[in-house]
């Protein structure tokens, strides 16, 4: 069972080729792009949700950070999209690999601190001390500061590996509990079993909340910066 | 093109597959993308406005018809299904209840909110039309009012003319009394001339008058001698005797 329990997050291969450049790749293909104005329904929702989120998120940078904005909004659509579609049975999410994650989280995290580091230095220094510090406190306040900093990157990746990664895993173990209950005890089953709808419920949430805390902390960064 | 070859080959190989020759715009127009060959010189046919009708979701109407004459669909699915199951084919796992799970999540969701989610996209729609729509009758209002304004300016040029007259009357008027004014003016100015002239005769008649009788007087009286005067206040004061005496007092009625 330990081997069976990992082996839905090894990446996939195809005699050798890595499928996993085509699960990737795959779910821009499920949000159509249209020159009418009209469109049929689910080109208007999809349109509609995507201008309402780049609407609450880009409101908040000056124009500087909303060069940003047509990254993170394709940030945002990529791991939710990813997330909800690695829930369907049988199906690989990339974002449980801490090596997708990272190639997200780095160059997005390094772009907004070098970009802070060249145009405006005073401020981007300045954050490694927060105000009003008493000054015995200031070398060892800048140390975790600098440390802080350093570590969010990191940060970022393992944070979305986990959730989904320990989210796939829970609802793995209880359908394997469920499978071994239902020879034994039926009422039990089902009980399990609506244990295992509630954690699809929130399995849904947590790819929408994770894509959401991803692109927001990316934000958060660069409002810093800028 | 060559899938619209396939779909002629399928149409006469299995004829209850006709109705899928509506496949041959929503190709059309999705390989239009990739721009491969010369770009059409014909209007491109336009896509329908609703899609295939599908059963489940999933499973075209077509499916169905297809197999009707020949075997029953449901029990061809279910043979299919249990055969899997039975040669374990596919393998009731933990992932069963997982997609179990997944799957009834989706479909409760989507049987609850889709008309819902269906409204709202086509009230956007509509909004967008609707705003055209406005910007549309505005235009065609304005372009009325303006017809309209044009309108009655023409139909007021042909009404000049009472304004004219008006004018032309009203200036005749001015002339008139103008005139008359001065008329008025020169006959007082004569007759103050002539009231001059008048008055110094007059007074000149006067002054004459008085001269003459100052004159007549002085000479009247100068002529009067003393004694004349002695003898004339004498017989005055004989005559008022004898008046007085005649004239006794009569007695009062």
């Amino acid at each position: 069972m330990n081997e069976n329990l990992f082996a839905s997050f090894i990446a996939p291969t195809i005699l050798g080729l890595p499928a996993a450049v085509l699960i990737i790749l795959f779910p821009p293909l499920l949000i159509p792009t249209s020159k009418h104005l009209i469109n049929n329904r689910l080109i208007t929702t999809q349109q509609w949700l995507i201008k309402l989120t780049s609407k609450q998120m880009m409101t908040m940078h000056n124009t500087k950070g909303r060069t940003w904005s047509l990254m993170l909004v394709s940030l945002i659509i990529f791991i939710a999209t990813t997330n909800l579609l690695g829930l369907l049975p049988h199906s690989f999410t990339p974002t449980t690999q801490l090596s997708m994650n990272l190639a997200m989280a780095i160059p997005l995290w390094a772009g907004a601190v070098i970009m802070g580091f060249r145009s405006k230095i005073k401020n981007a220094l300045a954050h490694f001390l927060p105000q009003g510090t008493p000054t015995p406190l200031i070398p060892m306040l800048v140390i975790i500061e600098t440390i802080s900093l350093l570590i969010q990157p990191m940060a970022l990746a393992v944070r979305l590996t986990a959730n989904i990664t320990a989210g796939h895993l829970l609802m793995h173990l209880i359908g394997s509990a469920t499978l071994a209950m239902s020879t034994i005890n039926l009422p039990s089953t089902l009980i399990i079993f609506t244990i295992l709808i509630l954690l699809t419920i929130l399995e849904i949430a947590v790819a929408l909340i994770q894509a959401y805390v991803f692109t927001l902390l990316v934000s958060l960064y660069l409002h810093d910066n800028t | 093109m060559l899938s619209r070859v396939v779909l002629s080959a399928a149409a006469t190989a299995a004829p209850s597959l006709k109705n899928a020759a509506f496949l041959g715009p929503g190709v059309l127009q999705a390989t239009r993308t990739f721009h491969t060959g010369q770009p059409h010189l014909v209007p491109v046919p336009p896509l329908p406005e609703y899609g295939g009708k599908v059963r489940y979701g999933l499973i075209p109407e077509e499916f169905f018809q297809f197999l009707y004459p020949k075997t029953g669909p449901y029990v061809l699915g279910t043979g299919l299904i249990l055969y899997a199951l039975s040669k374990e084919i596919y393998v009731i796992s933990a992932e069963t209840f997982t997609a179990l799970s997944v799957l009834g999540v989706m479909v409760y969701g989507i049987k609850k909110y889709g008309p819902f989610v269906a409204d709202f996209a086509d009230k956007l729609n509509e909004q967008k039309l609707a705003q055209l729509e406005e910007a549309k009758q505005a235009s065609i209002q304005h372009i009325q009012n303006a017809i309209d304004t044009e309108k009655s300016q023409q139909a007021l040029v042909q009404k000049r003319h009472y304004l004219f007259d008006v004018q032309r009357n009203n200036i005749a008027m001015a002339l008139e009394v103008t005139y008359r004014e001065r008329l008025y003016r020169v006959y007082k100015e004569v007759k103050n001339r002539l009231d001059y002239h008048i008055s110094v005769q007059n007074m000149m008649r006067r002054k004459e008058q008085e001269h003459m009788i100052n004159w007549v007087e002085k000479h009247v009286v100068q002529s009067i001698s003393t004694q004349q005067e002695k003898e004339t206040i004498a017989k005055c004061i004989a005559d008022l005797k004898l008046l007085a005496k005649k004239a006794q007092a009569q007695p009062v009625m």
